[in-house]
């Protein structure tokens, strides 16, 4: 890789120890991926911000390396393992929440913005279209690179947040227009109700590291995000190029070496194969992070209804989203609990539940391995009616 | 002897090897208080990477294999270097954010566990001080769409009874072509050959010697096959019937390589 004067100093550890060690990181990727330089990026987003992801090791690296460097660009936080406020009526304990603390103080130390969210571009992290970022959380690159059009490979955590502290990335993947063509056509026949985040399941499933091309795929932003984030949880591509019925985009097909058909009642069949149990210690729904329409409608169909207590609930949002829908909040708190900063998937659920539902496609993929539970996929309409009467 | 690397991770670190041939995950295939591998599919199992040169083709598993590596160092069991046949994103990273001096681009075929390996990544390079490498040529007669194996005789160095093709040390000073034509006239009597053409060295390992086989594929459509004191006798063979003979190491990768199936 072709590094400039000021990059060459860095590697040498002309501006010290942190700065050098990010560098290094940088280079090693882009060595390995045939990357020909470091370009520019507009933001960052790290991962690795629960204890329950990254263990006692991430603590000692971050307070180790919070010591050498600060963030140059905007670096957005993705959630971490506890509700920083409502932590202990979550159910996590002291240790826990000591370590977790320790990780908090580091990342502030590194100057990151402590957003907490898998949806940062819900809470002022918004990129533009063609801007290239190194963002790690997979839901987030998946969005970032298919609905708003910026550009980034999915980052490991360090490599995301090496990238903040030089503010450049290796210019491999993603980066390049030529890797950001579909390979795969996939026809959908059509999405039965309330199974978006199944579809994105199955094409991850089907696409494997192929970027897929769907026609016809009219979903409202909120439906983007609950089908990347499951797309990203089964597949290995952090991208996928639709168009909708009237937009008349062009996209380049030049590149497709296969067309796949996916039937409606092959979704049907993988919600009954996620169906589960029948009845769950948790309903757990914002996986991604709910937005504030999502809060908005969920919450007008709650209400004048009544709580029914057969489980816990989690509605899981972004500090920002619950901070701009102070009614919707109250509404959803007589049904369960509204948790910032966190989620089912990187929270310790398994010390509190054995049984969780949820309307997420990526939750399907982390609930039972991460978070050791019994997983039961239903709709967001099936929860809300499950909880309420 | 030293073999090149491309240097992921600055330094130089050195140590008796500990290898495995198959794919390791760093998380939950090695134990990060003990510095013992317990990924059961590994050769290796039981064995500890602490202070050792960790050798194995590449990562696979989580992301948070990275910080596995970050743990074994804290703990003071990391290995001294890491050797991959091709690194990936999570041994790298771990490497790095552990200053664990790291080299990839190495055939790992070539490196036995116990072996004493000095990694030098700032140098791109991994040197076995008690592994010499000895460069010869081995070439295929070929005449009729069959290939001459000759049968080593009792009196020579290495390999007795074992059958070969015509082949020999590429002498001090020696280039490997003019070796090839040398052994030829040496060991069959004949330089009315033609050659078809030559590939890239094939580098085996055996005890402490590295192989660096450099293929030669001649052809020889007549005339008189003369061996001299090096062979006892000789065969015309079918290429696939090779493998039916006990030949000599790697005889059978170089056959393929010249020829293919």
């Amino acid at each position: 890789m072709h590094l400039n004067r000021d990059e060459e100093c860095i590697l040498a550890g002309e501006e010290g120890h942190g700065r050098q060690k990010a560098m290094e990181l940088l280079v090693a990727l882009g060595d390995i991926y045939g990357a020909k330089r470091l370009i520019p990026i507009s933001s960052a987003q790290v991962s690795g911000a629960s204890f329950k992801t990254i263990g006692d090791a991430g603590i000692l690296f971050l307070e180790d390396f919070s010591q050498k460097a600060r963030v140059s660009v905007r670096a957005s936080l993705n959630p971490l393992g506890l509700d920083l406020k409502r932590w202990r009526s979550m159910g996590v304990d002291e240790d826990f929440h000591s370590k977790q603390a320790r990780i908090v103080r580091a990342y502030s130390a590194l100057k990151a913005e402590p957003l907490y969210t898998c949806t940062p571009y819900l809470a002022g992290n918004r990129p533009r279209k063609g801007q290239h970022l190194a963002w790690a959380e997979s839901s987030a690159t998946v969005f970032a690179n298919s609905y708003l059009g910026a550009m980034t490979n999915r980052e490991g955590g360090p490599s995301a947040l090496a990238a903040a502290i030089i503010g450049k990335t290796a210019e491999y993947g993603l980066h390049l227009s030529e890797n950001r063509k579909p390979r795969l056509r996939i026809e959908i026949e059509s999405i039965p109700e309330g199974l978006v985040p199944l579809a994105g399941y199955v094409v991850g499933k089907v696409a494997g590291k192929r970027i897929p091309y769907i026609e016809g795929l009219d979903l409202s932003a909120d439906e983007h995000k609950a089908f990347g984030a499951a797309m990203a949880a089964t597949g290995a591509v952090s991208m996928y190029v639709y168009s909708g019925k009237r937009d008349g985009r062009r996209i380049d097909v030049s590149q497709i070496e296969e067309t796949i058909p996916l039937p409606a009642s092959e979704l049907t069949e993988c919600s009954q194969s996620l169906s589960g149990d029948s009845e769950w210690d948790l309903v757990a729904l914002g996986c991604p992070h709910c937005s504030p329409s999502e809060l908005r409608s969920m919450a007008k169909f709650l209400k004048g209804r009544k709580p029914r207590a057969s489980s816990d609930v989690w509605f899981c949002t972004s500090r920002h989203a619950f901070a701009s829908c102070p009614r919707e909040v109250a509404t959803l708190r007589k049904f369960g609990k509204v948790l910032c900063d966190t989620c089912m998937v990187v929270s310790p659920i398994e010390k509190m539940y054995k049984s969780t539902a949820s309307d997420s496609g990526k939750a399907m993929v982390y609930l039972p391995t991460l978070g050791k539970q019994r997983a039961s996929f239903r709709p967001t309409r099936a929860l809300l009616e499950a909880i309420s009467c | 002897m030293l073999i090149n690397a491309r240097k992921i991770k600055s330094g130089s670190g050195s140590g008796k090897a500990v290898v495995c041939s198959c794919p390791l995950s760093l998380l939950g295939g090695v134990d990060t208080s003990t510095g013992k591998i317990q990924d059961a599919e590994c050769e290796s199992k039981g064995l500890s990477i602490s202070n050792r040169v960790l050798c194995f083709p590449f990562g696979k598993g989580s992301t948070v294999g990275s910080y596995a590596l970050y743990q074994l160092k804290i703990n003071n069991m990391a290995p001294s270097a890491i050797i991959n046949e091709s690194a990936e994103p999570i041994i790298a990273t771990g490497a790095i954010i552990s200053d664990i001096p790291m080299v990839d681009g190495v055939d790992i075929s070539l490196l036995r566990t116990g072996d004493s390996i000095v990694v030098e990544a700032d140098d791109s390079c991994v040197n076995l001080p008690d592994v010499i490498e000895k460069h010869v040529v081995t070439n295929i007669v070929r005449r009729d769409r069959k290939i001459l194996l000759l049968r080593r005789s009792p009196r020579v160095g290495s390999y007795r009874g074992l059958w070969a093709g015509v082949s020999g040390f590429i002498e001090p000073g020696e280039s490997d072509d003019a070796a090839a034509r040398r052994e030829m006239e040496e060991e069959i009597g004949t330089g009315k050959v033609k050659l078809v053409r030559k590939t890239g060295a094939v580098r085996f390992r055996d005890s402490d010697t590295v192989w660096c086989v450099h293929p030669y594929l001649f052809d020889m459509p007549a005339g008189k096959i003369t061996i001299d004191w090096e062979h006892e006798s000789f065969e015309w063979v079918s290429p696939k019937d090779v493998s039916r003979y006990p030949t000599v190491p790697g005889l059978q990768q170089v056959v393929y390589k010249l020829i293919g199936d």
